[in-house]
């Protein structure tokens, strides 16, 4: 139970929506741009969030975009996790959304929310990282489309007022090859130990990795070192989780050290199914 | 073996069809109009003394009624030592602990209330676990334990054996059992292992969290509406507690959402009815949400436990040294009892002369423990069990064979000292035996899959003895439909076990009806029903099932003496069944139930009967006091057994694994419902290996619970379980209904030690700690120079 009241508007336009926005905000009410709701009511019971006013954004057209057309994929951050998954528009974003909660909880969580979550793993980013996506964002002066490296830094860098329209990923990764592994403590459901997805363009890999560090990232120095040539693919892992980017974090689920290792195991599984070697 | 009509059948529960249909109501199913919702404020710290408690703010949140703090109600209570404020006042002892609580129009408004009351707390040094509380310099939980009342129920009587808390100390009792002589045995024994063994508290996790209604009748009447396994009991602590005559207590319990222990402990009654008295006797409502359920309500107990075994070379135990720490939390309740009762089924079903155990119930800055299905014995035998493996593996025997040969058998002696024969213990031999077979033995414990996949299998026996009180007992009433059918009064708690169904079964078959034509009521109503001990210890069926028998009993002997007059036939000619009464040489005499329950009157206005009323009581017999130090005494009526094994598949990169098949064999005495007692054996196996390989709370270096949501703590889903295999032996009891033994519990107490004696044989280390979670078997055999 949300111990709190709150107003609730449902704009149809991606104007009204923002103009909603900064009326609200002036009128000292906190506003929230809600999509899927869970993690308001999940954060708002524990007092973690308060609004006197949210802004579901479902009902905007360009929230609800799915598209595959000159050569672009287009997905609307309106749309629930099991949504993108059965769309199949994108396996590579499909496969990372699919491994988020239980099934339940995926029919809620939209990909705009679970991008914007709070809660440190925002998993959906992974191939978005790996895939240079572009982000469409919405605020009172506009429409803009940001690449997700300038948006994206550890967690979605939205201006008050400003939400997620849709994400935009070449045509080109419908078909690339990829591997994606989540690793829990012992559940089939849980967040993630870690959570990495690698991608192979080329002859090179790419990376990211969530559950890891505080925050989800895409790791170039990660990369070189798994990309070198001439040395074993053990020697490849133990030079890349040299170069991780940040601290190791160590929760209930589990240590530092246990997640290095659990680490090394998935890279491997991942340079072996990607290069087929073995 | 005796052949039954209905007993054994598998009759479907009566309140199935509700159930799965999502038409049963529980208790927070049922909206009051007017009622007044109650939210407490918790503590944020394990050990803290409280300075001031703000309200000012909450008193301005419109809608709030009343605010009650610990000084306003300065009131200790407790079923075993009174050491428990009602709400905190002076300190807090445990993460969680209620402080204040708000009454209000709504649990939103409450909410909002308690959220805005400030209370200022002075930290306090904790004590984390059991070990540090046993510590000479361990910060003291209770600084004052020797002025805290005992409760006069649980002082010097039977299975409490009396309750002893060591002043200065943070032991909150201690039991002792004393069998044979432990120096002797260790002497006469070639081989000695010595282990320790842990686990944290956890969670029962019943679907249905706790929850309470109480109103105040104008009349002085209290009316209780609650999820809980004791009515009777709760009536009696409320009366006692805030000095209420007894009779205008009333305890309505519809039926309960799971409870596995967690619901004999009364705490949100007494809560709930001062909030009630506090807004002038409104009907108010107190219920946890979730993480108050884990963390503010009483738990599963902890446990430290340093096991010891001397045994020949043949493979014959001659000793056992046991030293529990049991993790009680911060105040002693029920966790004396369960304390006490690992200590009297300490050694598990084997036959070993010399036998020392202390078991002591520790007082800790954790939330305070509480019943949980196995009731000490899955807690022992996690430590116990493994460590017969370790010897086996020492003498190089087999497991299961080192576990026959030193299986218990009637002649033996329990540790507490009372001599066993067919009818008082269970065959755990043939189970044994039966579970050999049944899991593949002989074709080997370890099998390589791969380079790094391996399967092996562990098993583990267990025992238990129902202990409840002396003088305890149950009473029931049947009474009769102008058709015939029958009605059964009796308060025995439905949780899910189906132990109301299992009632009309006994009155189907010996009134020779169908048990379509046996009705049962769910909702218990301690006004209405005659008084039941509490649903719990594996005893509900026997008792209840005793007193209904004897109801049964008692109508028939009416019926006939009816029948007798109206048929001109001798009371001893007669006979029921088909809901009629005949005679047995010519069963074309008979007169009809339906013509007779309500009484006969001939037309010359003679009466030949009155309204038929089945009445039947029933109290355990035999059980004494319980020896505080030597542990001797008869604890109860009889111990079921069970044989176990688990197999598992091992990831020797990953340290990961999965849990390929469960069996277990059980001593049923009499099976009772096939479907119902398979499933009940199967669901507590389930939440055994549950218990045993994901949960168990986590505390943070200041004692706080930081696992009290379902994303934290992790209990086992569905498409995670094994195969699950559940087989039967049948040693009747004599006494028991139909010969059945105990068996809502025993699935649980063998499986930890199972699938903990599964995975050390396929990690290669000894696991001794739960839960078994791939990290913790990664970094045992990093320790161990398994792995690199």
């Amino acid at each position: 139970m949300l111990p709190f009241n709150f107003e609730y508007y449902r704009p149809s336009s991606i104007n009204e929506a923002v103009e909603l926005f900064e009326k609200l905000d002036q009128d000292g009410k906190k506003p929230i741009y809600l999509s899927g709701g869970t993690e308001i009511t999940t954060l708002g019971r524990l007092n973690q969030i308060f609004t006197k006013a949210v802004i579901d954004v479902k009902g905007i057209p360009e929230c609800n975009a799915l598209d595959f057309k000159q050569n672009s994929v287009v997905v609307g951050a309106a749309h629930t996790l099991t949504q993108v998954w059965e769309s199949k528009i994108l396996p590579l974003l499909g496969e990372a959304c699919v491994k988020i909660g239980d099934r339940t909880s995926r029919n809620q969580i939209t990909l705009g929310g679970n991008l914007a979550s709070q809660i440190i793993y925002r998993e959906a980013v992974l191939p978005l990282l790996l895939s240079n996506s572009t982000f469409v964002v919405a605020g009172i002066d506009g429409i803009h489309q940001i690449s997700v490296h300038k948006i994206f830094k550890e967690k979605l860098l939205l201006k008050r007022g400003e939400f997620l329209v849709q994400i935009k990923v070449n045509g080109k990764y419908r078909n690339k090859p990829f591997f994606i592994e989540k690793k829990r403590k012992s559940e089939r459901v849980d967040y993630p130990l870690i959570t990495i997805e690698t991608l192979k363009i080329d002859r090179s890999i790419r990376l990211a990795i969530s559950g890891l560090c505080a925050f989800p990232f895409r790791s170039y120095e990660m990369e070189k070192e798994l990309n070198k040539t001439g040395i074993s693919l053990e020697e490849r892992i133990d030079k890349a989780v040299l170069r991780i980017p940040a601290p190791v974090i160590s929760d209930i689920r589990g240590t530092s050290e246990y997640r290095i290792f659990v680490l090394r195991n998935t890279l491997l599984d991942a340079l072996i199914d990607l290069e087929g070697v073995r | 073996m005796k052949q039954y009509r209905v007993i054994g059948k598998s009759v479907p529960r009566k309140e199935s069809w509700d159930k799965v249909s999502g038409r049963v109501k529980y208790i927070d199913d049922f909206q009051e109009v007017g009622t007044l919702h109650v939210k407490l404020l918790t503590s944020l710290y394990a050990h803290a003394s409280i300075g001031k408690v703000d309200t000012d703010e909450a008193w301005k949140v419109p809608g709030v009624r009343m605010i009650v703090t610990g000084e306003d109600y300065p009131l200790l209570i407790g079923t075993t030592i009174k050491d428990r404020p009602l709400l905190a006042f002076d300190k807090v002892r445990y993460y969680g602990e209620p402080i204040a609580m708000v009454i209000a129009d709504s649990e939103a408004i409450a909410i909002q209330a308690v959220s805005s009351i400030r209370v200022t707390y002075k930290v306090l040094p904790v004590v984390n676990s059991p070990v540090q509380a046993y510590q000479n310099d361990a910060p003291l939980v209770h600084e004052q334990v020797e002025q805290y009342q005992i409760d006069q129920d649980a002082d010097g009587e039977g299975a409490s054996g009396g309750i002893h808390p060591v002043p200065g100390t943070n032991i909150a009792n201690r039991q002792g059992i004393r069998k044979g002589n432990i120096d002797r045995g260790f002497a006469q024994s070639d081989f000695i292992v010595e282990e320790i063994f842990s686990f944290n508290q956890s969670d029962h996790t019943a679907i249905e969290t706790r929850c309470a209604d109480v109103e105040i009748k104008k009349t002085g009447e209290v009316i209780i509406h609650s999820a809980s396994q004791e009515p009777f009991e709760m009536k009696e602590l409320i009366s006692e507690t805030f000095n209420i005559d007894e009779g205008k207590v009333q305890v309505h319990i519809p039926l309960v959402g799971g409870s596995f222990g967690a619901k004999t402990s009364v705490q949100l009654e007494p809560l709930a009815y001062v909030a009630s008295k506090a807004v002038g006797g409104r009907r108010v409502r107190l219920r946890n949400s979730r993480e108050e359920d884990i963390a503010t309500s009483p738990v599963h107990i902890g446990l430290h436990a340093k096991v010891k075994m001397g045994c020949t070379k043949d493979g014959k135990l001659q000793a056992i040294k046991l030293h529990f720490l049991f993790d009680g939390g911060a105040y002693a309740e029920r966790a004396i009892p369960v304390s006490k009762a690992a200590a009297y089924d300490c050694t598990g079903p084997y036959a070993i002369k010399n036998v020392w155990c202390d078991s002591l119930c520790m007082y800790t800055n954790h939330p305070y423990a509480t019943d949980f299905r196995g009731f000490g014995r899955t807690e022992a035998a996690f430590g116990v069990e493994r460590t017969i493996d370790i010897m086996a593996n020492k003498l190089g025997m087999c497991p299961l064979e080192f576990r026959l040969k030193n299986a218990i058998q009637p002649g033996d002696t329990s540790p507490t000292q009372v001599l066993l024969n067919k009818s008082n213990l269970g065959d755990i031999r043939e189970c044994l035996l039966q579970l050999k077979d049944l899991i593949d033995w002989d074709r080997g414990q370890r099998i390589d899959i791969s380079d790094r996949i391996v399967r092996t299998k562990g098993i583990s026996c267990a025992w238990k003895n129902g202990d409840p009180p002396p003088g305890v007992g149950a009473g029931a009433i049947l009474t009769f439909n102008s058709d015939g059918s029958v009605n059964i009064n009796s308060a025995a708690v439905e949780i899910g076990q189906g132990t109301k169904t299992v009632l009309t079964q006994m009155v189907a078959e010996k009134m020779k009806l169908s048990e379509d034509e046996v009705f049962i009521q769910m909702e218990v109503n301690t006004q209405m029903s005659p008084d039941n001990w509490e649903t719990a210890a594996s005893r509900t069926t026997f008792m209840s099932g005793n007193a209904v028998l004897r109801a049964v009993e008692d109508a028939i002997r009416q019926l006939k003496r009816t029948a007798a007059i109206i048929l001109k036939v001798p009371v001893d000619e007669l006979e029921v069944a088909n809901k009629k009464v005949y005679k047995k040489t010519s069963p074309n005499i008979s007169i009809d139930f339906s013509e007779i329950v309500y009484g006969f009157i001939f037309p010359d206005g003679k009466v030949a009967g009155t309204q038929v009323v089945g009445r039947g009581t029933y109290m355990i017999p035999g059980i004494t006091d319980m020896d505080p130090v030597t542990g001797k005494g008869v604890q109860g009526p009889e111990w079921g057994v069970i044989a176990q094994a688990v197999e598992v598949e091992f990831d020797k990169r990953d340290n990961t694994f999965k849990l390929i098949r469960a069996v277990s064999v059980a001593d049923a005495g009499t099976v009772l419902n096939y479907k119902g007692a398979e499933t009940q054996v199967m669901g507590a196996m389930n939440m055994g290996l549950s218990f045993a390989t994901r949960e168990g709370f986590l505390y943070d270096d200041e004692g706080r619970v930081l696992t009290t949501q379902f994303r934290s703590y992790k209990v086992m889903h569905y498409g995670e379980q094994p195969e699950y295999i559940v087989r039967f032996i049948e040693n009747p009891v004599k006494g028991a209904p139909f010969g059945s033994r105990g068996l809502g519990e025993h699935g649980i107490m063998g499986m930890p030690a199972a699938v903990a004696n599964s995975l050390s044989l396929a990690a290669n280390v000894s696991l001794q700690q739960l839960p078994l979670t791939p990290e913790f078997i990664w970094k045992t055999r990093l320790k161990a120079g398994e792995v690199y």
